[in-house]
Parts: C-alpha cells; sequence; structure tokens
C-alpha cells in the first residue's frame, strides 16, 4: 500500500528530493532579502510590502520543508520536486531588485521594480479588489453562456443533419468572424456597457467550443450508439449517456482553446466601454502614465487567470478520470 | 414451433468502391423457443451482418425476419446483443454499464438485486467501481454479457462473445452461458469461429460458406448436456463439422 503511493508520488513529482536543493531554496530567498535590504536603492520605493512578501515565502519554504521532512510524505515529495525551481525564483527575485531599484539598470517609468509592484498592490487594494471582482463576474457570466451555447449548438450540429445542414453554413460565417470586429456596433446597440461586453466575450467563446464539440459527437464509435438501441435508449437518454460523456473529451479541449480568447475580450472590451474591472484599470493608469499601476493590473490578472485555468483543469480531471488507466 | 424466421433474407450494399457487393444471399432458417443455435463460418462471410439484420439494426434488401409472428424492422429490448468488439460505454464504471439499459426501461428505482446478481454471476465482485479500460478483456466481455442478460430478453445474440479471450477464461465465459441458457431458456444465437465452443453449447449448427454469404448446412447436434469435450461423439460431431467446412 505505502509502495503503491509511493509510485504514484514518484510519477507526478518526479525530482528526487535533496537536503541541498531545499536549503539552497531557502537560503536564495534570505539572499534576496539581505540584498534589498543592504545594497542602497536609486529609487524611492518603499520596501515594506516586498520585505513581507520574501519574509513569508521563506517561511513558507522552511515549512513545507520541515513538514515534508517529519511529518507528511506527500509534502517532502511536493518540497523535493520544486525546491530547484524555487531556488531559480529566489534568484531571479535578486536579479531583477538589483537591475531596476538598486542600480537603475533598467529605470523608471517604462521598467518597475518587484518591489515598486507590491507597494502599487497595497497602496491601490480596494480598487483592485472592486476591479478583480467585477471583472471575474463579468469574465464567468459571459464564459459559461458562451460555453453552454457551444455546447448545445455542437450536440445539435454533430448529431443532426438536418440542423447541420441549415445552420453550419450560417454559423461558421459568423463563428470565423473576430468578435473584437463587432465592438464599435455593439457599444452602441446595447443598452449599457455590460450586456455589450457580456456580448463580446460570449462571441468569443461560443465558437471554438461548437466545433470541437461536433468533432467531439462525430467521433463516437458507431457501436456505442446500436448499443444504446439494443438497450432501449431513447433520444434523450442517449444524448445524456452517449452524447455528452462521449464528446466530453473534445468539449474540454475546446472550452481551454476558447479560455484565452475570452480573457483576451475581457480585457479588450473593459479598455474600450467599461468604467470598472481590471481592463478599465489599465487604461486609466495609461491616462496618468503611472507604469506601476499597469503592473499590478498584470500581476492580479496573472493571478486570476491562472487560478480560473487551474481550476478548469481539476474539473477536467474529475470529469474525464474514466480515461486513466489502472495504475 | 417456430419463434424466429429467417426468410429468403438478402443484405447488398455498395462498397466504397462503388461496387455492387451482395454480403449474405436468400438465407432461410427458423430457431424454436428456448433453441441455442450456433453459426459458423470463415471470416467475412457475413456472419455478423445476418445477426444485426435479425437484431433489427440492419434492414435486409430482401426478404424478412419475424419473431413471434412479427417482423423485425428496428432494435429493440427484447432482442439482447452483445457485439464483436468491445460495446460498453467507457466513461461508466462496470455496475453503471450493467446497470444502463435496466435502469433507461424500469427507471430510477430499477432492480439493483438482479444488478448484483449478475456481477456474482459473472465474478466482477471488487470490480464494480472500475471502469472499462481498467479491467481485463474477459472481465470487459462478461459485463457486456450481464449488461445484455440484466433485460432478460426473449432473445439473446451473441457476436463472438469470447473471440478475443484466452483459452482459459473463454471456457469460462462459455460456462457462464452455459449456465445461463439452462436456468432461463433463453433462446440463443451465437455466432463464432470456434468449432468447439459450437459443439460444446448449442442444439443444431448453421454452418455459412462466403462470397456471398449463403447458409451451408445445418447441423443437428444432439449430444446429451452438459457435453464432454474428450468424448468420442464430441469429436465425430467435429470431424463432420470440418469436413463440412472443408468441402468447397
Ligand atoms: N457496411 C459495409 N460496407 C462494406 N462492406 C461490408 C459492410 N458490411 C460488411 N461488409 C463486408 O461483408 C462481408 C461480411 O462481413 P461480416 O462482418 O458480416 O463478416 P463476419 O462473418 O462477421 O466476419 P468475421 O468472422 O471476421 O467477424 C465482409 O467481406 C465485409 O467486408
Ligand atoms: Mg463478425
Amino acid at each position: 500500500m505505502g509502495n503503491s503511493k509511493q509510485a504514484i508520488l514518484n510519477r507526478k513529482y518526479w525530482k528526487r528530493w535533496s537536503l541541498n536543493w531545499n536549503v539552497l531554496s531557502i537560503l536564495a530567498v534570505v539572499v534576496a532579502l539581505v540584498e534589498n535590504l543592504l545594497v542602497t536603492s536609486s529609487e524611492s520605493v518603499d520596501n515594506g510590502p516586498y520585505r513581507i512578501f520574501l519574509l513569508v515565502f521563506m517561511f513558507y519554504l522552511l515549512f513545507v520543508y520541515l513538514v515534508g521532512s517529519f511529518f507528511n510524505l506527500r509534502v517532502k515529495f511536493y518540497s523535493g520536486h520544486f525546491a530547484q525551481l524555487n531556488l531559480s525564483l529566489g534568484i531571479l527575485l535578486c536579479i531583477q531588485d538589483l537591475l531596476t531599484e538598486k542600480f537603475g539598470t533598467l529605470a523608471l517609468p517604462y521598467f518597475v521594480s518587484f518591489a515598486q509592484i507590491l507597494e502599487q498592490i497595497r497602496y491601490d487594494a480596494v480598487l483592485l479588489l472592486e476591479s478583480m471582482i467585477s471583472s471575474l463576474i463579468l469574465w464567468l457570466i459571459s464564459f459559461v453562456i458562451g460555453t453552454l451555447i457551444g455546447v448545445v449548438l455542437g450536440i445539435l450540429l454533430g448529431r443532426y443533419r438536418q440542423f447541420n445542414y441549415w445552420s453550419f453554413p450560417y454559423l461558421k460565417v459568423i463563428g470565423i468572424i473576430p468578435a473584437a470586429a463587432w465592438m464599435p456596433l455593439t457599444m452602441v446597440v446595447f443598452p449599457n456597457s455590460f450586456l455589450a461586453e457580456v456580448f463580446l466575450i460570449v462571441l468569443s467563446v461560443w465558437f471554438p467550443v461548437a466545433f470541437m464539440t461536433i468533432g467531439g459527437v462525430q467521433s463516437i464509435l458507431p457501436t456505442y450508439f446500436e448499443a444504446a438501441y439494443t438497450l432501449g435508449f431513447n433520444e434523450h437518454k442517449i444524448i445524456q449517456k452517449v452524447v455528452i460523456p462521449g464528446a466530453l473529451p473534445n468539449i474540454f479541449t475546446g472550452i481551454f482553446t476558447s479560455l484565452g480568447l475570452s480573457f483576451t475580450m475581457l480585457v479588450i472590451s473593459e479598455m474600450i466601454g467599461a468604467k470598472v474591472g481590471l481592463g478599465w484599470y489599465i487604461n486609466w493608469a495609461k491616462s496618468t502614465g503611472n507604469y506601476s499601476q499597469l503592473y499590478a493590473a498584470i500581476v492580479i490578472m496573472a493571478l486570476l487567470f491562472s487560478i480560473i485555468f487551474a481550476l478548469i483543469n481539476k474539473i477536467q480531471e474529475k470529469a474525464l478520470r474514466w480515461r486513466r488507466t489502472a495504475s | 414451433m417456430a419463434f424466429l424466421k429467417v426468410k429468403n433474407v438478402t443484405r447488398e450494399i455498395f462498397n466504397n468502391n462503388g461496387q455492387y457487393l451482395k454480403i449474405i444471399d436468400d438465407i432461410n432458417f427458423s430457431v424454436v423457443d428456448g433453441e441455442f443455435l450456433s453459426l459458423i463460418g470463415p471470416s467475412g462471410c457475413g456472419k455478423t451482418t445476418l445477426l444485426r439484420v435479425i437484431s433489427g439494426l440492419d434492414n435486409p434488401e430482401k426478404g424478412e425476419v419475424t419473431l413471434a409472428g412479427e417482423k423485425i424492422v428496428k432494435p429493440s429490448v427484447s432482442r439482447g446483443y452483445v457485439f464483436q468488439h468491445g460495446s460498453l460505454y467507457p466513461w461508466e464504471t462496470i455496475r453503471q454499464n450493467i446497470s444502463s439499459g435496466i435502469q433507461v426501461v424500469q427507471g430510477k428505482n430499477f432492480n439493483q438485486k438482479l444488478v448484483d446478481y449478475f456481477i456474482e454471476v459473472m465474478g466482477l465482485q471488487g470490480f464494480e467501481d472500475a471502469y472499462p479500460n481498467q479491467v481485463s478483456g474477459g472481465m470487459a466481455q462478461r459485463a457486456a454479457l450481464a449488461r445484455s442478460l440484466v433485460l432478460n430478453p426473449q432473445l439473446l445474440l451473441l457476436d463472438e462473445p469470447m473471440g478475443a479471450l484466452d483459452a482459459f477464461t473463454r471456457v469460462d465465459v462459455q460456462n457462464i452461458i452455459y449456465k445461463i441458457w439452462q436456468e432461463k431458456k433463453t433462446t440463443m444465437i451465437l455466432v463464432t469461429h470456434d468449432i468447439d465452443e459450437a459443439i460444446y453449447l448449442s442444439q443444431r449448427i448453421l454452418v455459412m460458406t462466403p462470397h456471398p454469404g449463403r447458409v451451408k448446412e445445418i447441423v443437428k447436434n444432439d449430444l446429451p448436456f452438459p457435453r464432454k469435450r474428450d468424448s468420442s461423439e464430441f469429436l465425430d460431431t467435429r470431424k463432420k463439422l470440418q469436413q463440412i467446412l472443408n468441402f468447397k
């Protein structure tokens, strides 16, 4: 039992645990902290948030290392696997600090130290949080609607010849147009900018999902349908128990394809029409010429979009667990 | 009493090259209620084609098939079909697969006990929650068999259900089929490549010849059940069948 668990962990966290790398990764963060404290700065930056960040990072690495070594096998494999990557992160933080804030090789206003970005995030915390939440709400609503439309259309187009014959040629033409091309029109036609933004994001999402779903439905083995007929399935059951699960791998491919497009459209549409959201925040930063605000928004976006990506990945893993063979 | 009647069934198609092909030609035979019939013949002689017509998955260009007097035009739950190649849904567990038909027919409160019974009969305990690609080929084939059997069909059509199995597993599944046939007296038509399997299980053996597929001969097989694979009568029957198969 213990061995099979180790085997699974070994496959996921394949880099071998070693004391050296663990110690070095913690040391690198300490060096970055000491460097920030000791080297004199050429720019005036409040380094408080950055130092707290480095301290938290350091204690996190220490914590993971200790828990892994003494209490939990899973954490041990995890810390062993990522130790080298964390080391590189510590070194990179140190280098960027020296190049920007300390020596001014990459100078303001276009290049901003990570410390400055963190200070900006702290300073603008409330506004950034509000922007993030309104972006998240807009994205979530639009993405769910777009995905649903895509899946439903994909199933209809993939399964029913008549429907495909009459609508696919038209839908293809609409779907291939970049959603952004409709922007000038939507801003005028829709009663408010929120609806216009939802429309644009939905427009960028539905087609990749629909297109992949069609392929998914059509690649289901005929035997699965024939078995369904001999088992007494009606059309409703066939859709529910054969078509949807059979097309699900492709549906997820479509969702991941449209994910990037949806983020792009989210930011662009917020830049143009909105008075809230991360896209608006960036646009506002541009007008004041404050580039550390831009970087702050980018860091928040990187975080937000990564979390969304990871969540959808988890959902996919769960929904398609039947594809895993016996371990 | 003739239960199933296959009358002048001909199946012809245009293949991908646009050529006209007669796959099976003027097939005639009947099966009585509770009978066990095997279809044997070389690969490509149209066994699957014939079985699909009987199930209603395909319709013949000429002739017809009737079951208890009614013409078969489309598949039905009363005619079970075990496919030649894996047809279990890979996205359902073994238990979900076995329940999938009965759940549709009986609704949410379907007979769980019957599902449990077949899981046990097929020796699938402990693998109920595994997915098809996590179990052996033999288990998957037994699960496919169970999925049809829980529906208690009037007629069970088996298209080489043991085709992909090794010799040991093959005998296991043969014995399961034999046991179920003895208990339930379900009418069965079994397609097979294996002469011994046909002799072991069936009361009559229909031999087909290819190009186009025709009925060569229907051999009666009266040996008492349960049959012994090494008895001299068994070996005599095998010799007779081999002669029929080899005779051009
Ligand atoms: N839809 C089709 N299109 C073209 N050819 C077909 C089609 N269906 C069957 N055939 C051909 O008809 C012949 C009979 O096929 P069938 O699958 O019934 O044979 P079989 O006796 O079941 O063979 P096996 O023992 O290999 O399963 C084969 O030569 C096959 O290539
Ligand atoms: Mg066949």
